[in-house]
């Protein structure tokens, strides 16, 4: 009867406390949307049902927990704390990714840039709600609405809170259906969302090869910190562009980027224990990660519309809110707004050259701030 | 610490300041760097050989602005067709017209769709019905 009495203090339903089951219900939520929803479901099923094998209770110094010594999901989550999955996510995202339409409109790229306003807005922000500069810069990330990102950069400056920044990161990504569309429509008139883009020119074969050896010198001189995702975005590419190494680029855009991904969204849902993640904090990153994203949308919009005033050839404002980095996320739902007011104009493949130059846009960020904080 | 006096102390101001600056600087320089690319790489470009040049001799001379009606751009269109081999790829007859230097083939061969011109048979590959 004892031996039965101490097997049920250790099992999960006597351990369990309130925190485990909103987590539960938080994963669950997240599973039911990847499947029923099909709300970015390569992001939100790893991350969902790691939410619900890190919030199953279990007893403490077994070597169980993701935050315990010698535990598996310890040495998975190395991955995230180290900042190698986010690299090697790098390297298939730049071998999946083709410049040529930003190579043929060069001009698009500052709507990347612009929309990275978000990240230093929120950066201010969250120094004013109390947060260390440390803590607030990988907060003012989310800002540039890449989960790889925002993860790496976390894992330097503030590894105590790469569950919640994930979770909001690749939450916001996955409810950018919900928060993009109003605020493109509320910072446009029909005329300007009307507005049609130009053909772009046919760009060489030897433009977008010689670009990721440019890109990689200009930005990476320019900010040394973010190498570890830049290098390994713009090697991919080049593997991509260079037709020489098909075998390394399939394998790069395929099962490599797949596999990082499993083990990077399920450590990070697994990391969101509810003793660990349900405090005052998280909330406040939940609130100010919605702020960056908001902000980073608009600023995109609104950097397109200031543009039209100095430029012969006007551009779609909408394509500002593709400047963000969730890629093709946002220059699809971008691309569908263009749509809604006329239905032949096609604007994803402008729309995917902001969100390309998003993508450089935000790791140059990152690796700012992390130089600022050394 | 909160509010103005936190971002003061963590030095807020001086990094909100900067870092948009040197972004929107590095990817200036960028996206300067790249829209004169093609014409660097067009200075190291050898001379067209011969086979290039039959190519150019080759072109199918098209109006810089195409009818408004369907039918006669599908008429401009047919010389295009006729080079290639039934069913095709969409991205064969938009490659064929870039080459050829037609106007907005993306946008005329979404009207081709529409005005069932152009037929989709399936597995990505269309018949031109005219």
């Amino acid at each position: 009867m004892e031996l039965f009495l101490q097997f049920i203090s250790n099992t999960g339903f006597f351990l369990a406390e309130y925190r485990n089951f909103v987590m539960i219900g938080i994963g669950s939520l997240f599973v039911y949307l990847a499947i029923a929803k099909e709300y970015e479901p390569l992001l939100l099923l790893p991350i969902g049902f790691g939410v619900l094998i890190g919030n199953i209770p279990f007893f403490k110094g077994f070597g169980l927990g993701i935050y315990e010594q010698n535990s598996v999901l310890h040495y998975l989550y190395f991955g995230v704390t180290t900042g190698v999955y986010p690299s090697i996510v790098f390297l298939g995202l730049g071998a999946m990714t083709d410049f040529s339409s930003l190579l043929a409109r060069p001009k698009l790229m500052l709507l990347g840039a612009a929309a990275q306003t978000g990240i230093w807005a929120t950066l201010l922000s969250a120094m004013a709600l109390g947060f260390t500069s440390k803590e607030a810069a990988s907060i003012a990330i989310i800002g540039g609405a890449d989960g790889p990102t925002s993860i790496f950069l976390t894992a330097k400056l503030a590894p105590h809170l790469i569950g919640p920044i994930a979770i909001a990161a690749y939450s916001y990504m996955a409810l950018i259906p919900i928060i993009q569309p109003p605020i493109m429509r509320l910072l446009t008139s029909r005329e300007e969302r009307l507005i049609r883009m130009p053909e772009p020119r046919p760009v060489s074969k030897k433009e977008v090869m010689i670009f990721p050896v440019v890109g990689l010198f200009l930005c990476c001189f320019l900010a040394p910190a973010s190498i570890p995702l830049l290098g390994p975005f713009f090697f991919g590419n080049i593997m991509k562009e260079s037709g020489v190494v098909d075998r390394l680029a399939n394998t790069a855009r395929t099962a490599v980027i797949d596999t990082a991904t499993i083990f990077l969204g399920l450590t990070v849902g697994a990391s969101t224990q509810g003793d660990v993640f349900l405090n005052a904090k998280s909330v406040g990153i939940f609130l100010l990660g919605a702020v960056a994203f908001s902000i980073a949308t608009a600023s995109g919009v609104i950097f397109a519309k200031i543009m039209n005033l100095f430029m012969k050839e006007k551009i779609n404002p909408l394509l500002g809110a593709a400047g963000v980095s969730a890629v093709p996320g946002s220059a699809r739902e971008v691309h569908l707004v263009g749509l809604k007011e006329d239905p032949t104009n096609f604007l994803l493949m402008h729309a995917m050259a902001c969100n390309s130059s998003g993508v450089i846009g935000s790791a140059v960020c990152a690796g700012i701030l992390w130089s600022f904080m050394m | 610490m909160y509010g103005l006096e936190a971002i003061s102390a963590n030095n807020g101001w001086a990094m909100a300041i900067t870092g948009p600056l040197i972004v929107m600087s590095g990817l200036t320089i960028l996206a300067l760097i790249i829209s004169q690319l093609h014409k660097i790489v067009a200075i190291f470009d050898k001379k067209p050989d011969s086979a290039t040049q039959s190519a150019v001799e080759d072109k199918i001379s098209v109006p810089k602005i195409l009818p408004d009606n369907i039918l006669e751009t599908a008429d401009i269109y047919q010389a295009l067709i006729d080079k290639l081999e039934q069913p095709f790829e969409l991205k064969a007859l938009y490659r064929i017209a870039e080459q050829n230097d037609f106007p907005h083939p993306i946008l005329t061969v979404g009207r081709f769709r529409v005005a069932g011109i152009l037929v989709p048979e399936g597995e990505g590959l269309f018949v031109w019905k005219r």
